[in-house]
Order: C-alpha cells, then structure tokens, then sequence
C-alpha cells in the first residue's frame, strides 16, 4: 500500500520511493527523514481528498496526494 | 570586513539570532523574479550575512539554487571567516541533515564552522539536556547552546564567533562526508543519542493542531483569522492613510502658500504632491499587512492554513499558499503580489502574481460606489436585511474572484509544459506553535515599506508627471476639456464609443490609469461638480439626468473589475516577476478583456 491509503493514526514502515517522483523530489524527501525503513505515523486526514499529515521522526509534514501515492509502505 | 555567515533548516530561529547579533540596523538584498533574501548587518568588527533558510545542499528550484549558489560563492570568497550553522535543538535529526552537508562544504573550502544549538529553553521546559561538549567532540566542530529568544548562552556565543573569527584556521572542520547516505545516517545516529524524544516535542503543537486543522473548528477559525486580517488592512491601516494624506496635503500646502501663484506651485502641489501622496499612502497599508501577515507566519498559522485552502486552490492550478495573497489583494495588489513570496512553487506564485490584479482592491471601491449608485436602485428587501446595491458589491468582488480562478485556469494550461518554470508538489513542513517575537517582525514591516517605496516611486513618478503635463497644458478658461489630455479624449472617443461611453469617460479612464480612484475625481471636474470623491450622490444624481444607459454603465463596471489600471501595480510585478514582458502583457491582456467584457455587455442590456 501506500502513504495515501492510510488511516488516521495507522502507523507504517516505508519501504520505497516510486520512481515517479523523480530523483529530485526523492532525495529531498529522503533528506526530509522519508528514507526506506523508517517508521511513519499518519496523524490526520483532510476532508476532500486535501493533503494529509504525517509524523516522522522529529517532524510533522503535510504531502498531498500526488507525493504520498508514490510513497510505498507496509502497514505494521 | 571579514565575514560571518548564518545557515540553518527553516524555521531554526535563525532570523531571531541574526537580530540579536546584530542589533536593528540592517540592508536587505533581493533579487529579481525570486524570492531569494540575503540579509547584512554587522556585528563587532565582522559582517554577518543571514542566508534563507534551507533543507539541503541539492536545489529543487531556482529560487534554492540562487540561494545556494550565493552559498557557494559567499563560502569562496576569503573575507568569509566563518559560518555559523544554526540546529533546532527540538528537531536536531532534520537540522543536522542540513548542517552535516555544510559542513562538508566548510571543509573542502578551509572554512572555519560552529554549530549553533538553539532553543535548548524549550528543551530545559522538557527537562532535557544535550551535552554539548560531547555533541562537539563526536561532530569536530565547536557547539553553542543557546536560545536567541531568551538569551541564554547569547554571550557566550558572541564571544566564541570573535574569537573562532581571529583564530579560524584552528576551527576548520575535522570531520565532514560528503556522501549523502552518510549524512542521513550520521544524523539520525547522532539524534537517537542525544535529541529528545519526538513525541514529546510535538504533542503540544499536534494538540493545538488537532483544533485547528479539525473540519468544524478549524474552518471556523480558519474564518475568523482571515476576517481579522481583511478587517486588519482597512481598519488598522486607514486612520494612519489619513494622517499620511493629511501630512502630504499639509506640507504641500505649506510650501505653495509662499509662492506667487503660477505654473511651478501647481506643479509642486498637482503632480509632486499629489503624486507622491497617491502612492505614499499605500505604505501604511504594506506594512500594516506585512505585520499581520508575518505574525502568522511566525506563530506557525501560516502552514495550516495554507494545508486547509491547499485541495480547493490546486484544482485551478493554484497552492494552499496562494490563498493569502488573493485575500490581501482585496485590499491592494502591490503588498499582495509581494506576499506570494511565500508560495514555494515558483511555476503557482507566478500564476497567483498574474491573477491578484483581478481581485477588487480598495482603489476600485470608489468607482464602484459610484456607478452603483447610479445604476441600482436603493430598494432593501426582507425588511432590510437584503439590500440591492449590496447585493451589487458582492457580485462585483465575486466576479473578481471567478475571473482570477479562470485566468489561473487557462494560464496553467497554456504553461502547463514550460520547463523552465518549476513546479514543486506540496511538501510541508508544519512547524512548531510559537510566540512571534517583535524584532524579526519589527525588521519585515520596516523592510517591506522601504522595498515598496524603492521600487514604485520611480514609474509612478513619471507617469504623474506626464499625465500632469497632458492636463495641465495648453492653459485656458476650459480647464481639463481643452487640455491636451481633453483633446486626445475626443480624438480618442470612437473608441469607447463602442462600449456607449462618450469622451468625457474616455479622459476619466485614462486617468484612472494612474490610480483607479481618480475616476471620480475626473469625472466630478468633467461634470462640474467640486469635491466630488466625497459626495458621490451629487455627481451621481447628474450622471443619472445625462443618460448614461444601463447596458454601458454595467460594461463600465466589468470593465473596472478586469482592467490593470494601476502603474503601481505594473512596476511591482516587474519587478517581482523580474520580467517586463510579463507585467505589461497583463496591463494589455487584461486591458483588452476588460474592453470586451464591457463590449458584450453593452450588447447584452
């Protein structure tokens, strides 16, 4: 599954970057703490389809659907 | 002067240090078309030049590559001594990210570094302690703890950066890789030993969030802050527009009264004067919407609100970010287009820059005042709750709006393969609630005010003149009507004569070109009334006895809506956008649209 199917306060491992995202995008997520194996919280859901919020590490981000679908992970 | 530079991941508090080291007095350097600001004060014998904040080394957009790039020279440069790199104790894994690859590049370029730890207050407030001198040993570099809003450490740290400055080459780094896998484990080893507890930090602001990102809630805050903010630029900002119009007319008047009358006091009073106040009185409002503005984005409101307006927006190809922008345009367009600095994607803060001309700014509200008055009768309905010329203004400030989002529209697909335009998804970060502190915001609204000032007066200037001189001469008993201005009113008259305006319109629009607020003033002079920007019914009621016809009175207002009449607005996003193409291609775009708006409508009625 993947970063956007995730429910509110599921937490995940992420296991991949889609290639997607270019490699760019890819390595400053990673620079952002979104590095395959670690553990990522989701703590809200907006209405509409809106970005969600996640937890990693030390910070709080807010992806929208574009960026969280290419994020894959395994729900633990 | 040798220099000392300040890095650090946004939001690290770095603004607020750089304050403190350097006292108020400061100069800001930007750049055209990006947001890139480079601030210099000076602090001891050194200079100190405060960078943007950023996440990486590795730019994904112009903006961060300029920034970068300036990095990179500025660490070339010999007088550059030091660099003094700026971590958020409270997120130490993602500062060090950041502060690893700086540190790299302090190396290979013999630089002296130390690394600033700041905020240990709120860590104290937790009970935390990051033990510096072994943070230091395991990271080869020197390592102040501080919190530059408290002032704890500050002295200490003060004294350090003299010192590491006079003795820089026994401060080059030990350490520093340059492989990216290396920084990410480095870090994320060294915060597992000595950061505090994720959970712990964020509660708070995950708390506070949980209010106001909820769907209820949240919207309704959401609501009440922005209806604070619009009533902020009008409320706040308008009794010291007063007292600027009042200085500027006061001082005009003081200066003519000793002269003889003639040629050179009109002059001083019509186009100095009265240039100068035209657009002198919009700095109250920048810098009064500067300050709100950068006190949510220093209390952290900014991100969510930009998070809640972000789904809506992206569907005419617009950012969460752009929302604030579009709201502040309502008021005035130049502080508007100036707050698009903080869209992060350069490819949407173009597209919001293009389409704040459209949302009706309080230059248009006298103009519309006017013409309602002429054109909608006075009736209420649903004993007065529902009132017709009301219902009028809202429909004219929501046309506005529905133009704007159908430019982005169309804008959007006609860019939608421009490379050269970056688009960066949204990826925010939503940092921590704090409490502003006065002196970073104290330094924006100084900054923003003198920025509007330093890059409007020029062109406005000039196009007062002209138009001044087009009014003023060849001089005659017939005033405005004989002038050159009034000739090339008539000799331009076929065209608005298609819209069903005559040339006393005609002279009144082009005026307005100046400010839209002029209108009235013109038309009052054209139609012989005095006074006529205060007593609109009068000019109104003579408006209404001369036949101007229904279908040409809307067509009017549309085109009040659409059209760019406002030089001000056209030098500022040049300069913004850092493209002369730009700007005056929407003068004319929008120009032509607002013309065939007015052409249509005409037919219509």
């Amino acid at each position: 599954m993947t970063l956007w199917d995730m429910a509110t306060k599921q937490t995940g491992r992420i296991v991949d970057l889609s290639q997607e995202l270019g490699t760019h995008i890819s390595r400053r997520l990673r620079e952002m703490g979104f590095e395959e194996g670690q553990l990522i919280t989701c703590i809200r859901r907006s209405p509409l389809q809106g970005p969600l919020v996640v937890q990693i590490r030390d910070s709080v981000y807010s992806l929208e659907q574009s960026v969280a679908r290419n994020i894959k992970l395994q729900i633990i | 002067m040798n220099r000392i530079i300040l890095v650090g991941k946004p939001n690290s508090g770095k603004s607020l240090l750089f304050n403190q080291l350097t006292g108020l007095r400061q100069k800001v350097a930007n750049f055209p078309g990006v947001t890139v600001e480079l601030k210099t004060g000076q602090f001891a014998d050194y200079e100190v030049v405060d960078f943007p904040g950023a996440y990486s080394l590795k730019t994904l957009s112009k903006d961060e590559e300029i920034a970068i790039e300036k990095l990179h020279a500025a660490m070339q440069d010999e007088k550059t001594t030091v660099i003094a790199c700026i971590l958020d104790a409270t997120r130490l894994e993602r500062s060090l990210t950041f502060g690893l690859q700086v540190q790299a590049l302090a190396k290979k370029q013999n630089k002296a570094l130390v690394f600033v730890l700041n905020m240990v207050d709120e860590l104290q407030s937790f009970d935390h302690h990051i033990d510096e001198k072994q943070l230091s040993e395991q990271l080869g570099s020197p390592v102040y703890a501080i919190s530059a809003k408290t002032l704890l450490g500050i002295n200490e740290l003060k004294d350090g950066l003299k010192h590491i400055a006079s003795h820089a080459h026994d401060y080059l780094p030990l350490k520093g890789t340059d492989s990216s896998l290396d920084v990410l484990k480095q870090s994320r080893d060294l915060a597992q030993q000595f950061a505090i507890q994720a959970d712990l930090v964020l509660k708070k602001q995950n708390r506070i969030d949980s209010f106001l990102l909820n769907s209820v809630f949240g919207g309704l805050a959401f609501l009440v802050i922005m209806f604070l903010l619009f009533q902020s630029i009008f409320t706040w900002a308008a009794p010291i527009m007063d007292a600027v119009e009042f200085a500027i007319g006061w001082l005009a008047q003081k200066i003519t009264t000793s002269m003889e009358p003639g040629i050179l006091p009109d002059f001083i009073n019509g186009a100095l004067f009265g240039g100068l106040g035209s657009f002198l009185v919009f700095v109250p409002q920048i810098m009064v919407l500067t300050l709100v503005i950068g006190l949510l984005e220093d209390s952290g409101y900014l991100a969510r609100a930009a998070l809640i307006c972000h789904k809506p927006l992206s569907y005419f190809g617009l950012s969460g970010r752009s929302f604030i922008p579009y709201l502040s345009g309502h008021a005035c367009a130049i502080p508007a287009i100036l707050s698009a600095r903080t869209i992060e994607s350069p490819r949407k803060r173009l597209i919001t820059m293009m389409t704040i001309p459209l949302m009706s700014c309080s230059a248009r509200l006298p103009v519309y005042a006017l013409l309602i008055a002429v054109l909608i009768p006075e009736k209420s309905y649903l004993g007065g709750l529902v009132n017709l010329q009301g219902i009028a203004f809202f429909a004219l400030y929501m046309f506005g709006i529905l133009m704007a989002l159908m430019v982005s529209l169309v804008v959007n697909k006609f860019k939608a393969n421009d490379d050269k335009l970056d688009d960066m998804p949204f990826i925010l970060e939503l940092p921590a609630y704090r409490l502003p502190h006065w002196k970073p915001l104290f330094q924006k609204v100084l900054n923003s005010g003198k920025h509007f000032v330093r890059r409007a007066a020029p062109i406005i200037f000039m196009v007062t003149i002209a138009i001044w001189i087009l009014g003023y001469f060849p001089q005659s008993d017939e005033g405005l009507q004989a002038s050159w201005l009034g000739q090339l009113g008539q000799w331009i008259e076929p065209v608005f004569e298609p819209l069903g305006l005559d040339w006393r319109y005609g002279i009144a629009i082009i005026m307005s070109f100046l400010a839209r607020e002029v209108f009235v003033g013109a038309l009052g002079t054209l139609f012989g009334i005095e006074g006529a920007d205060e007593n609109i019914s009068g000019l109104a009621a003579n408006i209404q006895a001369d036949g101007l016809t229904f279908g040409a009175g809307m067509g009017l207002l549309l085109f009040y809506v659409v059209a760019l009449q406002c030089v001000a607005t056209v030098a500022t996003l040049k300069a913004e956008t850092g493209s002369r193409k730009i700007a005056w291609g929407l003068f004319v775009a929008y120009g032509l649209l607002a013309y065939l708006l007015a052409f249509v409508t005409v037919r219509l009625f």
